[in-house]
Formats: structure tokens, sequence, C-alpha cells
């Protein structure tokens, strides 16, 4: 059991994985110059929970901008429960996104359109 | 010595409808400083949250790609300059501008992609940066300019314009410049 914990910068996303819960969470802006310093930890996270866990594991996302390079590197996490999900696995992402700003809701969707797993994109309410 | 005139400087930014503008080494913590300003701007200026976010991101991989390109040819701090302006055009649509030094060869190539980019329609772009997306990613690259340009001709309300001027040094400068 190992948790995930990740403070929030300027241009990076609070980050926190819940072992126990089976749960990433992740929120803000994500435009850091190299994403790979940061998002290779998540990927790991995420290769060990689906490794050495049976069960389901929930994204539960309220990420705003990404830059190209914060984009790569959650295609590669959505590959992971893809991959998963082609095995049996139960997985999810939900992402919510503020109503006023649809370019995140685009962003998103054009993730989901990769995706066969459960994948929801719907509004919050400040 | 020639001295400053920051009146002439004044005159041009107002007549070219420049918000926001910077010359000189930039380093990661510019680049979110100068970010961070441009937001603020743009909500005063009560920009809708989808623009100011294309914008946003237009400005922030243009920089990046010039950081990226810096590290990859072993510049130094000094000489990790870049030229950056956000300004408004005659329609009030905004644009960001980014120049920097390149070799001959790289500005050349850069000049041919940007020209390719602005015969694809909507629908091209995205198939094109979806494939970008899919290829692996090189050892010790954080990623490719390739896809930075992608995504901001995707974001684009026109096609990009780029320019290449040979420099004093031999260097050339290359400007990119995107209307949002």
């Amino acid at each position: 059991m190992s948790e995930l914990n990740i403070a929030s910068t300027q241009s990076t996303p609070a980050i926190h994985g819940d072992w126990q819960a089976g749960v990433l969470a992740m929120q803000g802006d994500s435009y850091p110059e190299n994403s790979f310093e940061l998002y290779d930890q998540v990927i790991q996270w995420v290769e060990r929970f689906l490794g050495e866990e049976p069960r389901p594991l929930a994204l539960q996302l309220k990420l705003l901008y990404l830059n190209t390079s914060s984009i790569k590197a959650m295609m590669d996490i959505f590959d992971l429960l893809e991959e998963a999900h082609n095995q049996g696995r139960e997985v999810s992402v939900t992402w919510l996104y503020d109503s006023r700003n649809e370019r995140v809701a685009e962003l998103a969707e054009e993730f989901r359109e990769d995706c066969t797993f459960a994948f929801t994109i719907s509004t919050f309410d400040e | 010595m020639e001295s400053l005139d920051l009146l002439a400087m004044r005159e041009i930014y107002n007549r070219q409808r420049v918000m926001l503008c910077f010359n000189g080494p930039i380093s990661r913590s510019l680049i979110e400083e100068i970010g961070n300003a441009l937001r603020n701007y743009l909500q005063a200026e009560q920009a809708k949250p989808s623009a100011a976010m294309d914008v946003f991101a237009v400005y922030i991989e243009m920089t990046q790609n010039i950081r990226h390109y810096a590290t990859q040819k072993g510049f130094s701090d000094q000489d990790a300059s870049a030229t950056v302006a956000i300004s408004r055009d005659d329609e009030g649509r905004y644009v960001v501008s980014a120049g920097n030094l390149v070799t001959e060869q790289d500005g050349r190539e850069l000049v041919d992609f940007v020209a390719r980019l602005s015969t694809l329609d909507k629908a091209q772009l995205k198939i094109a940066y979806k494939e970008q997306l899919r290829k692996p990613r090189e050892d010790g690259a954080s990623s490719g300019a390739g896809l930075g340009l992608l995504d901001i001709a995707r974001k684009s309300s026109s096609p990009m314009r780029t320019s290449l001027q040979e420099q004093k040094d031999g260097r050339f400068f290359f400007s990119l410049s995107a209307v949002i």
C-alpha cells in the first residue's frame, strides 16, 4: 500500500493517489516544461496499483489547461487504463469541468475518443 | 551611445496594439511569470475563458518550444533568448508572436513545416496532431516541437506566419506569429 501525494505549483496540478480507496485525483493546470519528470511517478503508481491490486481504479480529474507535453503524459496514463480494461479490469475516468470553459470539455473529449472504458465528462458547480 | 527612446518604443507598441512583450534570456520561471501577467490582462479585458485559454496555450507552446530548442542546442541561459509579443490585430483578434535565433537548417525546416500545416484544414490537423501524439518520445527529448506547432495551428483562426532573417553572426532569426 502506498499513497501518492504531490502538492500543486503554479504550473503543475495537485495529485493524490489513494491506494486504499483505489482513487487517483488530479486537479489544476499542468504546463511544466518537462512533464515527464512529474508524470513518471504517477504512471509508476498506476502501473503498480493495476499490477498488485485486483480492485477497481478510478481517476477523478479536475484538470484545466494542459500543455502538449502534459497531454502526451496523460495519454500514457489512459493507455494503461485501456490496456487494463481490455484485460477485464474495472477502471474509470471522471473529468469535471467548469461549464464556462468549453475548451476543457473539448480536451477531455479528445482523450475519450481513444478510450473504451467508462469515461465521464461533466460540469461542476463552483 | 544611442540613447534609449522609450517614447518611440511606446508609440510602436501602441500602434501595433501590443499588450505584453518581452525580449531577452527566458527562463522557466519567467515563462510562468509572464504567463501569469498575460492571464491577468486577458481576465481584465474580459476575454472569454476559452479564448483566454487558447491565447495562453499558444504562448506556452511557443515559449517552451524556444526553451527546448535552446536546451537541445546546449545554449547557455544567456543565449536562450526569446522575443515574445502578445497583441491585437485590426479585427481585435489576439496575436501571439515569438522569435529566437536558430541555425539556417533548423530555420528552413521550421518555415517548411509551418507552410505544410497551412495547407491542412481543421480535420486534417486533428489527424496529424493525434498521429504526432502517438509517436514514441525520443530519449532525452521532453516533447517534439512538432506537437506544439500542430497544437498552435489547431488553435489559430488563420494560418501561422513565419519569417527567417539572417543575422550578422551567420545565425538566423526565426519568428512565428499566430492569430487566435
